[in-house]
């Protein structure tokens, strides 16, 4: 189907390159200064409601709820035996998704591997295409960093610092926590600062249990802090607050919107504001370039659908594409004036590459629940948060840097207990009276931002619509491998001090991407030699270039990374709105 | 048989290999199933009988009806009814993995299914005389055990067949009707005023 024209022949004061969590706040903020602001989006808007239908029974879908079988997903052992480009090996399958993708609710969402090929190391990188991009189906724990990330240089002496400190970004937090909303508990943490909260969610009966276990180690685990709108939002028509339905853990999104998603939070408020203009397949292959002012003077984007070239110019560009595809944009605009790309006299465009390393974690059982009859435990948004607790007051002898853990327990609409071993009665039985009893965790930590961990353009491979391919260079190092270890080690430790059954320990790490949190390559410093961006996400070369993603991120932290992106792209957008005023860009 | 003597199932699938062998011919041995331990002219012959079986299948169907009858009651064997809530035959889980082989594009998986059918027929044969649909319960489960004991010898297509057979029996089970409601109980996917949660002294009362 044809795509609604919008006009091409006015120059906006703003495009933005993409819709998803830096790309709908940039929208956002923009048109709320007045600006004419167009945004493109790459993949489709999709009818979201239906494709997510969040309270779909599994035996009411075509397909139990998973891909349908002539489709596949990759599992960790084929990113583990097989190399990029993915596609080989699969050639009946008609669609090849991501490990992500896995489920009827976001086959539409994710990419097909065969038509956005990459090449190099292997690498997990799910991509979501449509409009919102992954906040469709976001994990939803929204933190914020603190100094103990943005100034890690100081007591580690590794890397680079941020150009900013907490106090530059907590009021933009605060900003993001009362527009989008945040659930969670208040701790009084100097390294993982609270939000605006609104109601939290409870813990379950196990969680508590092993809250009060670290306890005694001084460790801390909060109520999952979730990006997650609890109260409602009497500010947003088109958000409904949570209704704790549960089979929230399902690899999908919220068909209330209850949780934070880019379209509902972000976009449809800012196209209420008359100021804004959405085109959706629309594929940007490159930002060009007036080659008089050296400034960047509007984008190159291809329709998706009808293979139609389009040129649109404004007055200034900002690249939100999600990391490494805003990395590739950046590569791709080269010209007589920036001939390593745009933005990358530095060098450092596609460098520093960071993320977080998963893998790590511990099941176990809480003996007393086991044969309690079944309890509710998933009608929330998340389960609990168990807080960085390495290298803040002591140094950990092997490694830099920190991790927390996600996780979860009690009864779930596909029993956790599953995976027990034998058939029969005895099995059926043990997978019925453990349901609830049932408790688990996983490691997110720190991969360091190293210089030597990059992407850069392939040579010879393309996408579907002639774009070169990224080719990675990308291997997680040995402090990483040596954080995986003590995470393993640490979460058994502290499954025992709580008392719990260990049902399954884990130190195997998984490929590379798989949090889904890549960042860094792009970014933001003082220095424009060793750095790409300045504190307020602009080129250093280009003035009217901004990206405001998360490839602008200095490191990587151990917290995710959505809000911060928010919070930081919000400050970048007043600063840029401002600027525009005063003529300066 | 009794699944109290240890079994050596390396050991054991010679003999049944062989028994099977003068029994009924070679040819009841799909290649896949024999190649890994038996010399290619045996695996050449068990072709043309995998072959023949295939022509008997109904249509629109993955199984033939009797490769159907005997899904039915090897998931049966993995999820049994019982006093709490109905098993596998009562979810119809055979009729979920015959869509999920119809539908799959993995050629792989659907030889694994039609040789490890044959193999818990002639494994069936070798240790009880009979048909794993005729044999007893107490016969079914003690075949079935030998298999997850032996779960670590994923060079044997027998063993790689029970652990798919038991993923896709357990998938196809917990998410019927009677899985999520009957057995489990899942309170769950419903609109909610109030999470209860836990307090610090165990389970809030709403």
């Amino acid at each position: 189907m044809a795509e609604p024209e919008v006009n091409l022949r006015k120059t906006y004061d703003a495009v933005i390159i993409g819709s998803g969590a830096a790309g709908g706040m940039a929208a956002h903020v923009l048109t709320t200064h007045g600006l004419q602001v167009l945004l493109l989006e790459a993949g489709k808007k999709l009818p979201i409601e239906q494709e997510l239908r969040s309270m779909e029974w599994p035996y009411d879908n075509a397909h139990r709820g998973f891909l349908p079988p002539d489709s596949h997903s990759l599992t960790f052992n084929e990113y583990t035996i097989r190399n990029p480009p993915y596609g080989a090996g699969f050639e009946k399958a008609k669609h090849l998704h991501s490990y992500v993708g896995s489920t009827d609710y976001v086959k539409n969402i994710v990419v097909d591997e065969r038509e956005n090929p990459f090449t190099g190391t292997n690498y997990a990188w799910v991509r979501a295409r449509c409009l919102g991009g992954k906040t469709n189906i976001w994990g939803r724990l929204a933190l914020r960093l603190s100094d103990y990330d943005f100034k890690a240089k100081y007591r580690d002496g590794f890397g680079e610092n941020w150009p900013i400190s907490y106090s530059d970004i907590a009021p933009y937090y605060d900003k993001v926590d009362l527009y989008l909303g945040i659930t969670g508990v208040k701790e009084n943490l100097p390294y993982l600062p609270d939000s605006i909260f609104q109601r939290p969610t409870k813990l379950n009966c196990a969680e508590v249990t092993l809250k009060q276990g670290l306890q005694k180690m001084g460790r801390v685990l909060t109520q999952y802090r979730a990006g997650v709108t609890s109260d409602g939002l009497k500010h947003n028509k088109y958000r409904s607050r949570c209704y704790g339905r549960g089979a929230c853990e399902r690899k999908g999104g919220c068909d209330i919107h209850a949780a934070f998603d880019s379209p509902t939070g972000l976009i449809y408020p800012a196209m209420d504001t008359g100021n804004l203009t959405l085109r959706t397949n629309s594929i940007v292959r490159e930002i060009t370039v007036d080659q008089a002012t050296g400034k960047a003077s509007g984008v190159l984007f291809v329709d998706s659908q009808t293979m139609k070239d389009y040129n649109v110019r404004a007055k200034v560009v900002i690249v939100a594409a999600s990391t490494l595809e805003s990395t590739r944009l950046l590569l791709l605009s080269k010209s007589r004036l920036h001939p390593n790309g745009l933005a990358n006299s530095s060098g450092h465009v596609g460098h520093n590459f960071c993320e977080h390393i998963m893998g790590p974690g511990v099941a176990g059982r809480a003996k007393d629940l086991v044969g309690k009859p079944p309890t509710l435990d998933d009608g929330r948004p998340g389960g609990f948060y168990l807080t960085r607790f390495r290298n803040l007051a002591e140094k950990h002898p092997k490694f830099i840097r920190g991790y927390g853990f996600e996780g979860g327990s009690g009864s779930a609409m596909f029993p956790r207990g599953a995976d027990t071993h034998g058939f029969g009665a005895d099995f059926k039985e043990e997978v019925r009276k453990n349901q609830g009893a049932f408790i688990g965790m996983g490691a997110f930590g720190e991969v360091l931002a190293r210089y030597e961990n990059f992407v850069e353009l392939d040579p010879v491979v393309k996408d579907k619509w002639g774009i070169p391919s990224l080719r990675f260079r990308y291997k997680f190092g040995d402090n990483e491998y040596r954080m995986a270890e003590d995470m393993k080690e640490t979460a058994q430790e502290m499954f025992e001090a709580a008392g719990f059954e260990i049902v399954h320990v884990s130190g195997r790490v998984l490929t590379e991407g798989w949090s889904i949190h890549e960042l860094g390559t792009a970014r933001m410093g003082n220095d424009p030699k060793t750095s790409v961006l300045n504190q307020f996400e602009q080129s250093h070369d280009v003035k009217n270039l901004f990206v405001v993603d998360g490839s602008a991120f200095v490191n990587a932290s151990c917290q995710n990374p959505t809000w911060t992106i928010m919070a930081l792209c919000w400050r970048s957008c007043d600063y840029l709105a401002d600027e525009l005023r005063k003529g300066n860009l | 048989m009794s699944t109290n003597d240890p079994i050596d199932l390396r050991v054991d699938r010679r003999q049944w290999m062989k028994t099977s062998a003068s029994a009924f011919g070679a040819s009841l041995l799909p290649l896949n199933a024999v190649s890994a331990e038996t010399p290619q002219a045996e695996a050449k012959a068990a072709r043309a009988t995998v072959s023949e079986v295939a022509e008997t299948k109904s249509p629109g169907r993955f199984f033939t009806p009797a490769q159907h009858a005997l899904v039915e009651e090897l998931s049966e064997t993995i999820l049994p009814a019982d006093s709490h809530s109905g098993g596998a035959k009562a979810a119809k889980v055979a009729a979920y993995i015959d869509q999920v082989l119809r539908e799959g594009f993995d050629e792989n998986q659907k030889a694994l299914w039609r040789d490890g059918l044959h193999l818990i027929e002639v494994m069936s044969l070798h240790y009880h005389g009979k048909s794993f649909v005729s044999a007893a319960a107490g016969d079914r489960i003690a075949l079935l055990t030998v298999l997850s004991n032996h779960v670590e010898m994923t060079d044997l297509p027998e063993v790689r067949f029970f652990i798919e057979l038991k993923r896709l029996t357990v998938i196809g089970y917990y998410t019927s009707k009677i899985g999520i409601h009957d057995e489990l109980q899942y309170k769950g996917n419903r609109v909610l005023q109030e999470y209860v949660g836990c307090d610090d002294q165990g389970p809030a009362t709403s």
